[in-house]
């Protein structure tokens, strides 16, 4: 690319010397590393990238033209080349013309050329190049470009037939206004957006443990369906919980950015992670939404642009308060978090409510019967709850020395992580410290769960790795000596402290939570201890030691004292008399609850307290600086003081009309969808070091006309693929190559190797495989086997069946450390970090993956199934409406034949052979086609499938 | 005749082919290596074992670690919450071995033979306390992912010369205690460079590159029908349209297929004498271990491969060292000291650069439980040991020094960016001009970082 972009000839550009299209370029590339906006490592104190006095009287041209390498700029020790003599002489007639300067074209809001169309502003560009639009493509070209441009996908034979029949002035209006309505038109749209968000499906760090962000995905497709405005698109996803009102769908929203990668591995420092994620939301911001390169401001002020390391951690400000943790949950969703459920989902949970609701009602009108004849009723001696009990020793001999040890091996229980218990004991303790009841090593700081007696407080632990995984926790009140007391710890299984509750005497205590990082599942097999655990032998008396499978309630731990209380009367009569509205009531309960376990969560933004920003000195997490509040770029317009100074005043700004950037960024974007490469090139720099556009008036035409339509995509794109520089052809002549390689002047149509899932969803919609359905889950289609094992070992990856083989790429399960391999090989972006600037290499590995991968030939194989049913007789010419939705040459269909003879003939000799070739994918092989025949045409399919043409949108 | 006619039309097709196949590119100044076979050990060797012998620890054992030798410095999560920190002193022994007498843990007998052949660094150290953050950054100069891996920084800088093989191989190995960390794409990937100068993943299991085998039922010479067919409707459209990137894909269609001849015979060990075995162990003969990957990589060398990235895994001997540690050497040692010898044989050490060691060292202090037949040690930045040999490289050199708890470096430190500016620097690169711009900026693989130690090289 570097390369190419050296052929353009210098006629490209006007003769007029603006500053900001000649010399910035020169002096940000040359000069702004030493004399540019980083305050701390000027030399010199020149700075260049500013009007200021200097300027006029520092010898810049006695420097660039020193003969002395030393002292000539840029200087050879910097490993620099003296200037071009084109680029010494432009610095001169500047010099001489006064040294103006402009601002930088970026930073200035976009004007509207007036009357200016789409074409009128590049036909002008063309003329001042001698250069003139390319006639208009064929039919069947612009409507196969069409359908992958704004859906993914291609034609099909019907629709390019429906097209070709209709004469009518505006045929091809109506394709695309069919196309944008198409469902398919979201999932399209969807792909780009989730790379630029860095979306996953899994943490991206180390063991990369699952997440489940796809409700946010499908929030994304829905926006594009329904053609939010990129306003509100952008307002909703940086800030939606702080809108007012904030409806589910805006929380969900909010999700954009948890996306960033996560860390679970055991022993990091939290802290260090933790500031990475709010940088990454800081950069992820700049390069979506302003396209600024302001990572290189996290370390020190940059060099190019006018971004202070201050404006940095301003920006990272906005993003800091959130109640998250550094060190993550490896297997699943980690706070902040809710609960997404789908549409439908929503309104099953809405009956579920009511039903329980009615259930607790039903409840409460016979409370005061029961209250009634309870009085009259005899309660049996000590009912004690019974429900989960799951080990019981009332201990005949209480007395524990500090040597003795009531063990029972193997453990009666065995509690995972995630499992809800209820450790109960009465004890009369001799000593402050000691073990009541554990199921751990019998060694300091040892692995496992144990209910003790420390200092007088009473502990429980839950721990995997004393060092760094587990829970924690104590009363803050100690227990008396030598007096019998009841004491009870409860668990939900939540794994987090705040399920714990600890109880003296039926009084729920204050805990104190000494650590709380309870993150991996736990199968220890350690005996269940009496009087010891964890080294800490226990002197006093133990008694009525239980333990149940599930979290006691208040009232029931009430009830675990031998004394009578109207809560263990209750509970006792209920259990006695068993109430058809209490059955009910727990039936509506577990319902209830079975149905929101299954209801996906979703990582989303949540402000918590104010955590102060800092400085960060070098970038290090550790290196406090000066305190800094949220604050937008101080280069850029400033956020009105009547703003909240918040991410949703963040917001508000990035889409006000004086940001100069969003409208262009997002325009630019789409417009690389559209050409392959933007109006400006460096999609994500828009900055000194970025491209100046060389079309900068329909860049902002483009931009004003976007904002003025209320932020409408879809109109945005209708403008954009209705214009005749759209439509024309993509036919690449000599001179057309020679005046413009890159075709940066569009000249011609762009001719572009579809992006990766477009590879993969052709091939599935041509062969008839494709499953069509809008979000959910997402799914594991075929993949080599052992990727998964060789690089992290484990289980290795569960590859799906049936229909979730071909779904949309859009849904493919993506792993980060080891993503799908033939999106890999087509140049997809790894979503390790956000990307929004589209790459296409060409090599030997992509060749080998369409045509060797199961996925492919499957296709082929179904594909040749098509043929062959829908045009037994002229084969070749179905074949090709279908797949490149036109008819085939003569000289396409001579070669066809002889390769289709040339098979048929072979296969027919090696029927076995044909039967081999057809034994690929889960798809079911139809009985009655003639197998060698068959096997020829799924050559003739494959070769088709991996044709340029194919591959290609031209 | 088809391939020249399309060279002709569009030199821009040649260009982009020949960065991945098959042409080399000019070096900054003459190399003295023309390829790198890097033997990662992941999950952080052991130094203390291995490489960096310090007798007077038997004085400290089960002591706690000294503040003064500590200073505050930061331990991992896994360690910082411990109440005692006791030092372990090896307990595996340390012989002279070689010219200059140099101590070698006895547990890498093999290695300890070539000990004359090979520069010992006891003093690299690194930023990162964690695997992946430390592998990523040893890798990729960069802590956070997104950088281009060193091996695709060297294609972009130095191209192919292999004529049928891609220029940046990487190849895996489990260790056989069945667990260890994880690796990931990005060690090898191309960051913000063209995917093109990715690493080529070789497999054990399976196509040794992935989709490299046509399917059953189709035979070398349907494949090559199939390629005439394609080639000829690939070109009629090239006639049409004129883009350049459709001879370019004819081209790669082309490389494909000799691929598919050229790996196969790659990976075939069949001809291979038992005097190789011999040499590299019989472990040699069973795929997808660190001994065969080790042959592999001497014939890839031979065939002009120009980086060469083995991952062998299971070094993070927190707990269970005592085992563990025994058995990786064992997978590894006498495969690595036949990588020297047989390189060295062929004439081909000078011109090869050979790198063994991990992301991070092990800390003195006991991690866990510390008994009679087991102890632990944690992840240790701040100073460990590598070998390299070869290309350029002085053969025999011990460099750098540790204190007395191999905790802290008091002798020519090297950093992460100085070894990757070193190793550039072996194969004639200048680690400052070996640029990329990207985001406005022209990114380096050493960042801003990185100093070429002279007194290491030839």
């Amino acid at each position: 690319m570097r390369f190419l972009l050296c052929l353009l000839p210098a006629t490209l550009f006007s003769a007029d010397l603006s500053f900001n299209k000649d010399i910035r370029p020169i002096l940000s590339e040359q000069c702004f590393h030493c004399h540019g906006p980083d305050n701390n490592n000027r030399k010199a104190n020149l700075r260049l990238d500013i009007d200021n006095p200097r300027v006029k009287t520092a010898d810049i041209l006695g420097r660039v033209n020193h003969k002395n390498k030393a002292l000539r700029m840029p200087p050879a020790y910097a490993g620099r080349d003296a200037l071009p003599q084109q680029d010494i002489d432009k610095l001169k007639n500047w010099l001489a013309q006064g040294a103006r300067y402009e601002s930088h074209w970026a930073f200035i809001p976009p004007v509207k050329s007036p009357k200016a169309t789409i074409d009128s502003l590049v036909e002008s560009r063309l003329a001042q190049n001698n250069l003139q639009l390319s006639p208009e493509a064929a039919k069947t070209t612009l409507l196969r470009r069409l359908s992958f441009d704004l859906t993914g996908l291609p034609p099909t034979p019907a629709e390019t037939q429906a097209f070709l029949n209709d004469n009518k002035p505006n045929a091809y209006e109506k394709q695309v206004d069919r196309l944008l309505a198409s469902p398919r038109y979201a999932e399209r749209m969807a792909w780009r957006w989730l790379e630029a968000a860095r979306y996953s499906d899994t943490n991206g760090y180390q063991s990369d443990g699952v997440r489940d962000m796809y409700r946010w995905r499908d929030w994304v497709i829905e926006a594009f369906q329904n053609n939010k405005p990129f306003n509100q698109f952008v307002v909703e996803q940086l800030a939606g919980d702080l809108m007012p009102n904030a409806t589910l769908d805006q929380h969900m929203a909010t999700a954009f950015h948890r996306n960033h990668r996560t860390s679970a591995e055991g022993g990091i420092v939290p802290e260090e992670f933790r500031v990475e994620y709010v940088a990454d939301r800081a950069e992820t911001t700049s390069t979506v939404f302003l396209g600024l390169t302001m990572g290189c401001a996290r370390c020190h002020d940059h060099k190019y642009d006018p971004i202070t390391q201050k404006d940095f951690y301003s920006m990272f400000a906005f993003f800091n308060n959130l109640e998250e943790k550094g060190l993550v949950y490896n297997w699943g969703n980690d706070e902040p978090l809710i609960k997404a459920p789908t549409r439908d989902q929503q309104a099953t949970l809405a009956q579920l409510d009511a039903k329980l609701a009615k259930a607790r009602e039903a409840v409460q009108k016979a409370e005061s019967r029961w209250q009634r004849d309870m009085t009259k009723w005899k309660a049996p001696d000590n009912w004690l709850p019974h429900h989960g009990l799951a080990y019981e020793n009332a201990l005949a001999d209480s007395k524990f020395d500090g040597t003795r040890v009531v063990e029972t091996k193997p453990t009666p229980v065995i509690y995972d992580y995630l499992s809800p218990f209820t450790f109960s004991a009465w004890i009369k303790p001799a000593e402050p410290t000691g073990a009541i009841l554990s199921i751990a090593e019998d060694y300091a700081e040892g692995s496992g769960h144990g209910f003790y007696l420390r200092d007088g407080h009473i502990r429980l632990n839950v721990v995997f790795r004393w060092t760094d995984i587990g829970m924690r926790l104590e009363t803050k009140s100690k227990i008396n000596l030598n007096e019998w007391q009841h004491v009870v710890a409860t668990y939900d299984g939540s794994r987090y402290a705040k399920g714990v509750r600890i109880y003296i005497n039926g009084q729920p205590q204050e805990i104190n939570v000494l650590f709380d990082e309870l993150n991996w599942p736990m199968k220890f097999k350690h005996p269940l201890k009496i009087g010891a655990g964890n080294g800490m032998n226990y002197k006093g008396e133990i008694k009525l030691v239980r333990v149940y499978d599930r979290e006691l309630s208040a009232d029931e731990v009430t009830a675990l004292a031998p004394t009578p209380s109207p809560a263990k009367l209750r509970l006792a009569y209920l259990d006695a008399i068993k109430p058809i509205e209490i059955a009910n009531l727990l039936e509506a309960q577990r319902e209830r609850d079975a149905f929101h376990k299954t209801i996906p969560t979703l990582m989303i933004l949540r402000e918590g307290p104010k955590r102060q920003a800092y400085l960060l000195k070098r970038g290090a997490y550790d290196a406090h600086g000066e305190p800094v509040e949220p604050a937008t770029p101080s280069a850029l317009p400033s956020m009105p003081s009547s703003y909240p100074q918040n991410r949703l005043g963040l917001a508000q700004w990035l889409t006000s009309k004086e940001n100069p950037l969003l409208a262009r960024v997002t325009v630019n974007r789409f417009w690389q969808m559209l050409y392959g490469i933007g109006i400006v090139k460096t999609v994500e720099d828009f900055g000194s070091q970025g491209e100046w556009p060389l079309h900068q008036d329909l860049l902002d035409t483009l931009a004003v006309d976007f904002v003025d339509s209320g932020w409408n995509v879809k109109q945005l794109l209708k403008q954009i693929v209705m214009s005749r520089t759209y439509r024309q052809s993509s036919r690449v002549t000599p001179d057309l190559l020679a005046k413009d390689p890159e075709n940066r002047l569009f000249a011609r149509a762009p001719r572009l190797r579809l992006s990766p899932e477009m590879i993969r969803d052709n091939a599935l919609a041509l062969s008839g495989l494709l499953v069509e359905k809008q979000g959910g889950p997402s799914v594991k289609p075929y993949q080599p086997t052992g990727l998964w094992q060789e690089l992290s070992g484990g289980g290795g990856y569960p590859q799906d069946h049936g229909d979730a083989l071909y779904r949309r790429s859009l849904y493919t399960f993506w792993k980060r450390t080891i993503a799908p391999p033939s999106m890999m090989n087509f140049d997809s972006p790894s979503r390790e970090a956000c990307t929004v600037r589209e790459t296409r290499t060409n090599t030997p590995l992509q060749a080998l993956n369409l045509m060797n991968d199961v996925t492919f030939l499957e296709a082929s194989r179904k594909l040749a199934e098509r043929i062959l049913k829908e045009s037994p007789s002229s084969g070749i010419d179905r074949a090709y409406e279908i797949v490149l939705n036109r008819k085939p040459t003569a000289k396409e269909r001579e070669l066809i034949t002889q390769s289709l003879n040339r098979f048929e003939q072979r296969y027919k000799a090696n029927p076995k052979e044909a039967n081999q070739l057809l034994d690929q994918g889960e798809a079911p092989l139809p009985r009655k086609l003639n197998r060698p025949t068959l096997a020829a045409w799924t050559q003739i399919s494959s070769l088709l499938l991996n044709l340029d043409e194919t591959i290609t949108r031209q | 005749m088809l391939r020249r006619k399309f060279l002709t039309q569009s030199a821009l097709g040649l260009n982009a082919l020949s960065q991945l196949f098959g042409k080399g590119l000019p070096t900054h100044f003459p190399a003295k290596a023309k390829r790198v076979i890097y033997l990662f050990q992941s999950g952080g060797p052991s130094q203390l074992e291995l490489f960096d012998y310090k007798p007077q620890l038997v004085k400290y054992a089960n002591q706690n670690l000294p503040e003064s030798i500590r200073k505050g410095q930061r331990l991992t999560g896994m360690s910082a919450t411990q109440s005692s920190f006791p030092v372990i002193p090896s307990r595996f022994g340390f012989k002279q071995h070689g010219k200059n007498g140099t101590w070698v843990g006895d547990l890498i007998p093999h290695t300890a033979s070539i000990v004359d052949d090979i520069t010992i660094i006891r003093s690299l150290h690194t930023e990162a306390i964690n695997h992946d953050p430390a592998v990523t950054f040893l890798l990729t100069g960069a802590q956070i992912a997104g950088r281009p891996s060193m091996g695709s920084w060297l294609s972009y800088g130095l191209g192919s010369e292999a004529e049928n093989l891609p220029a940046f191989v990487v190849m895996i190995s489990p260790g056989q205690g069945g667990g260890g960390q994880p690796l990931y794409d990005r060690l090898w990937g191309s960051g913000f460079l063209p995917s093109k100068y990715q690493g080529v993943k070789f497999r054990s299991v399976g196509d040794p590159v992935l989709y490299l085998s046509d399917p059953a039922g189709m035979t070398r010479d349907d494949r090559r029908a199939y390629l005439d067919t394609l080639n000829q409707l690939n070109e009629q459209q090239l006639t049409e349209f004129g883009d350049p990137e459709i001879s370019t894909r004819i081209s790669q269609y082309e490389m494909a297929f000799k691929m598919q001849a050229s790996v196969p015979e790659l990976t075939d060990l069949s001809k291979e004498p038992q005097s190789t075995f011999d040499l590299y162990g019989e472990d040699a003969r069973k795929p997808g271990t660190f001994a065969a990957n080790a042959l592999l990589a001497r014939r890839l060398a031979e065939r002009g491969v120009r980086t060469i990235q083995l991952f062998h895994r299971d070094w993070d001997h927190h707990g269970g060292l005592q085992k563990g540690l025994p058995k990786r050497c064992q997978e590894v040692d006498q495969a690595s000291a036949a990588l020297i010898k047989d390189l060295k044989q062929r004439g081909m050490l000078d011109d090869t650069l050979v790198i063994w060691g991990g992301e991070f060292g092990r800390t003195v202090y006991c991690q866990g439980r510390l008994t009679a037949d087991d102890y632990g040690r944690d992840h240790h930045p701040r100073c460990f040991s590598i070998w390299m040999a070869g290309g350029g490289i002085k053969p025999g050199l011990v460099w750098g020094e540790t204190d007395d708890y191999s905790y802290n470096i008091v002798q020519d430190p090297l950093d992460c960016h100085d070894l990757q500016a070193t190793i550039l620097h072996c194969l004639g690169l200048d680690h400052t001009k070996l640029t990329y711009k990207f985001q406005g900026r022209n990114f380096r693989l050493t960042d801003v970082h990185g100093k070429v130690h002279k007194s290491l090289l030839t």
